[in-house]
């Protein structure tokens, strides 16, 4: 195997978990927001 | 300079403090991590033994630093939440983990794909790769650990106390080198000097500054969502989120 294949595979699944974290991060903003949305309908609603 | 740290430790506070710091931390990340590569990839030399794959340390080490620097961040803002009852100090550890086994991981990975060719083996049951590997499991176990109540107190209570207790393992992990007789090699770099190449270090510093850049606005981005879900039902968050709207 040449060296390319052990610096891709390195360089490749670092920017890969990296992205990944930040999509993740993106996700759960936006489901801390929609509970916060959900508790404000139920407060409006009682 | 006087600091009111009790006006900062206020999750209404941080919560805004953070969202202002965060960006500019990625923006900083972005930066310096572009100039680490530029060096790492293109300016440093070839190196005469191991030939290209030597610079897989440029993410490898780095990888590592955080890693154990995020979980000993971690175990502090479990001591402080631990000692003084404070929500945010339990926040911000729980904020720090993922990112802190994302770096384990990392380390690991990046540390096993310069392993092959180097030493001819992915894996070895090394003491260095070993406790790494212990760290990354007591990453999963705070995880595992802070979500497995229903009440969040509780986890966070558990899951500091893991925390401080998982602490033993940094010194095993960074003096392991010197304790067995490992396969893995020393420290190239440590407060008396380094033995490489000052180029290599160079880009190897700013990638471990981008990375930290990277973890402080990951942190902060978190646990401004950790704020949201936990105080929900007060006003202040309520009024966020309709400002946010209108």
């Amino acid at each position: 195997m040449s060296h390319a294949f052990y610096l891709w595979m390195s360089y490749g699944a670092t920017a890969i978990v990296l992205v990944a974290e930040i999509v993740l991060l993106r996700m759960r903003r936006a489901h801390a927001m929609k509970l916060v949305e959900e508790e404000k309908d139920l407060e409006a609603q009682d | 300079m006087n600091i009111n740290w009790y006006y900062f430790a206020s999750p209404t506070t941080f919560y805004r403090l953070a969202g202002r710091i965060a960006p500019w931390a990625f923006v900083l990340a972005v930066i310096t991590g572009a100039a680490g590569l530029y060096l790492g990839l293109v300016v440093a030399p070839t190196d005469a033994q191991q030939g290209e794959v030597y610079r897989v340390i440029f993410i490898h080490v780095p990888a590592a630093w955080m890693s154990m620097f995020l979980y000993f961040v971690m175990a502090c803002y479990g001591a402080l939440s631990l000692t003084f009852n404070t929500r945010l100090g339990a926040m911000m550890a729980r904020s720090l983990a993922p990112t802190g086994a994302m770096f384990t991981f990392v380390s690991l990975w990046t540390g096993s794909f310069w392993g092959r060719p180097t030493w001819g083996t992915y894996w070895v049951w090394d003491a260095r790769l070993t406790s790494e590997l212990v760290l990354l499991f007591l990453y999963f176990g705070f995880i595992a650990l802070a979500n497995a109540f229903e009440d969040p107190r509780r986890g966070d209570r558990a899951s500091a106390l893991l925390a401080l207790i998982g602490l033993v393992n940094l010194p095993i992990i960074y003096f392991s080198v010197l304790w067995w007789n490992t396969l893995h090699q020393g420290s190239s770099v440590s407060l008396r000097g380094t033995s490489m190449h000052v180029t290599m270090l160079w880009g190897m510093l700013a990638m471990a500054f981008s990375f930290w850049m990277y973890s402080v606005g990951t942190a902060f981005t978190r646990v401004r969502a950790i704020i949201l879900e936990r105080e929900r039902r007060t006003r202040w968050v309520r009024g966020l989120v309709a400002g946010a709207h209108s």
